[in-house]
């Protein structure tokens, strides 16, 4: 059987953070073979830290992705407590999360505002939005702004966060500061929720509208939150995080530096949506209200609706940090370190970065890292990513090539995908 | 009379895409605009073009796919002016702290017997490829690196390297001495400054993240002797050092001149 025509592929996927290209192969029979080519380098990231110091391995992890260094910096101390057996106090682990919102809340703006929306507005890229959209862009700034800074303030920097360091915090913010913030984040729920009724305007394109396995981390202390030891999937199945591997396969695929995954043989989501998905119960507050009232678009059924789970999520982080600096500020003076002994041990983190379970499982021997996993969210998102491209494909072959290419984008951008993140390797 | 454009372009090879995010963060960007304009700008920009002449390439990300090869040589010959931007580009950032193990050593313990279609390689600066002919530092860069590269070039001058170290900002902020008081292996005063200090203004020991100072004035003997002093060894010095200067041609050479002058 002859195959006259030709790929359609998009190079390079513009607006996601890392490289990588979708290619549409259409036979005489319709779509024969859909591939998200992962072409970033490979970074190595377990093999260059195993036997490394833990203190300098900690400094290295974040620098697997910059969207969410916070997350990596605070999933991989966690294992690494973990596994030395320390326990950081209530309120250090209060000012930790804090700063894991502060990544959320930016990494979440900038994806909403300068990766998604201008495909729904027709800019290529978002700084043309500038003058007609001034309110918009404006309210981005601001979010990402105060994301930013939450993570100067608490993490030394946005982007690769020294002032985390095992027991602790390097430093910790004064009252002041710390009171500010929570002026500067009630400022920004009207911004929020501004940001939530905009993207449940936007449409969510119905060709990938299908059954979706969700997996989340299950949140500690019965809140809907980052920090988790089990893991609980959409088909009512949980799991305690240690065990990931009994449910979820990573394998090789030749047309990718990044790896896929599979629960229990098949492809899922991870995500906002997917935090939505199985724990909206645990929401509380304005984000609840908003979540009962636009159920209808928060649906398990369609990766586009990851765009508005994030929307919700912004609203209900940005409560959520006012409460937990209440927390810390009740707790008043903190004392920011604690000593920690090395021990050898193991230790696995599980916690809900911006695009979803960010796994890390270290273990300790000596003071070195004798053994290192890291699973990232894009890592198990891909092969459900690929369906939904395919679905998409399916639906649109027989179009302008140009139109599909625009909407393949749409369904990989829907899942905030972190290419760099996703190629650091997972080990074997 | 409309000023003409200056033809930018961004450029990603292998990295955490930290130095755009960088840039794509500073409020500042929406100044430039009227100026710039912007050729090809991945992570921003839809219609961006790999191939087409700008007169600036900011490039950030190491070398490490045979493609990622052709592609600087192809950035270089479109460019007027090349810039690396961060440790990947200038210094093969983290991902080269293991560059003398074999690559197929890292492959193996990472994807086992996997294959994929495209050829990974060893990390790498730019540099060893193509002539760079500026260089912004950090992990990532501080946000007025670019404002001052991208001002200067604007106005048709040149940014100029700092040739001091970490310390020297760390001593006017008058933060306490983490290496001499706190004993840790901070790397400040071999480290290129322009962080003002950041980390251990946190409490936190320098990790060396902007490079070595250049010129030849980065003293990794004298810093080694400090750390043997401090009990480090010969290992753990060199590891801690070449997180972020593993190509550096200096630093075996002259940290082993201090274990060897022991031994005599």
């Amino acid at each position: 059987m002859k195959n006259l025509y030709l790929p359609i592929t998009v190079d390079h996927i513009a607006r996601v953070e890392g490289k990588g290209g979708a290619e549409i192969i259409v036979g005489d029979e319709g779509v024969k073979e859909v591939r998200l080519n992962i072409i970033e380098g490979p970074r190595f990231f377990e093999a260059i830290t195993i036997g490394k110091k833990l203190d300098e391995a900690l400094a290295v992890y974040p620098r697997i992705c910059s969207f969410c260094s916070a997350a990596h910096k605070l999933t991989a101390v966690e294992a690494a407590e973990k596994a030395i057996g320390f326990e950081p106090r209530e309120e250090i682990q209060a000012l930790r999360e804090v700063l894991y919102i502060g990544d959320m809340i930016e990494s979440h703006a900038l994806h909403l505002y300068l990766l998604v929306l201008p495909d729904y507005l027709g800019y290529s890229n978002p700084l043309k939005m500038v003058d007609e959209y001034r309110k918009e862009i404006g309210i981005a700034l601001d979010l990402k702004n105060l994301g930013s800074w939450m993570m100067d303030e608490l993490g030394a920097r946005a982007i690769h966060q020294e002032n985390v360091v095992l027991g602790g915090f390097g430093k910790l913010p004064g009252r002041a500061t710390l009171e500010k913030m929570k002026r500067r984040l009630q400022e920004a729920l009207p911004k929020a929720e501004y940001t939530f009724e905009l993207f449940s305007k936007l449409e969510q394109y119905e060709e990938v509208e299908g059954p979706i396995t969700h997996l989340a981390v299950k949140p500690r202390g019965d809140l809907y939150g980052i920090y988790g030891d089990h893991i609980k999937a959409s088909d009512g199945n949980e799991f305690p995080s240690e065990d990931y591997k009994e449910h979820i396969r990573e394998f090789v695929v030749e047309h990718s530096f990044a790896k896929h995954s599979h629960y229990h043989g098949e492809p899922f989501m991870v995500g906002a949506i997917s935090r939505v998905v199985n724990n909206a119960p645990l929401l509380y507050g304005r984000a609840k209200e908003l979540y009962k009232s636009h159920r209808e678009l928060l649906r398990p059924t369609n990766p586009f609706a990851n765009n508005l789970a994030q929307a919700l999520e912004l609203v209900y982080f940005t409560e959520r940090a006012i409460d937990l600096i209440d927390e810390a500020l009740a707790k008043w003076p903190i004392r920011p370190r604690d000593e920690v002994e090395m021990r050898d041990g193991f230790g696995v983190s599980t916690t809900e970065a911006p695009r979803g379970i960010l796994v890390y499982a270290l273990q300790v021997k000596d003071g070195r890292v004798a053994y290192a996993d890291i699973i990232t969210p894009t890592a198990f998102n891909l092969a459900m990513m690929e369906v939904h491209v395919r679905m998409m494909a399916e639906k649109h072959y027989n179009d302008d090539p140009e139109r599909l290419k625009y909407l393949a984008e749409m369904v990989v951008r829907a899942y905030d995908p972190c290419i760099s993140c996703s190629v650091h390797v997972a080990r074997l | 009379m409309e000023e003409k454009k200056i033809r930018i372009g961004f450029y990603a090879l292998t990295s955490c895409y930290g130095c755009q995010l960088q840039l794509a963060m500073m409020d500042e960007l929406l100044q430039l605009l009227p100026r710039a304009e912007i050729v090809c700008w991945y992570m921003l920009e839809r219609d961006s073009y790999e191939d087409e002449p700008v007169d600036i390439a900011f490039i950030e990300g190491s070398v490490s796919t045979e493609e990622e090869v052709e592609l600087v040589k192809r950035i270089r010959e479109n460019a007027k002016i090349v810039v690396a931007v961060g440790s990947c580009a200038v210094q093969g950032g983290v991902q080269s702290w293991e560059k003398d193990k074999s690559l197929e050593e890292l492959w193996k313990t990472v994807y086992g017997d996997g294959k994929v279609k495209f050829e990974p390689k060893m990390a790498e600066p730019v540099e060893n490829y193509i002539k760079v002919d500026y260089r912004i530092y950090g992990c990532p860069p501080e946000k007025k690196d670019f404002l001052y590269a991208i001002g200067t070039f604007l106005v048709g001058s040149w940014p100029e390297d700092i040739d001091y170290p970490v310390c020297v900002e760390c001593r006017l902020k008058g933060h306490p001495c983490i290496l001499i008081e706190k004993g840790e292996p901070c790397l400040g005063p071999i480290t290129r400054a322009g962080c003002d200090a950041r980390c251990p203004g946190f409490g936190v020991a320098c990790i060396g993240c902007r490079g070595a100072i250049g010129y030849d004035v980065a003293w990794f003997d004298s810093l080694a002797r400090t750390f043997k002093e401090k009990g480090l060894t010969k290992e753990e010095i060199l590891e801690r050092m070449k997180m972020f200067n593993a190509y550096n041609p200096k630093l075996e050479e002259m940290v082993e001149k201090i274990f060897q002058e022991v031994e005599e």
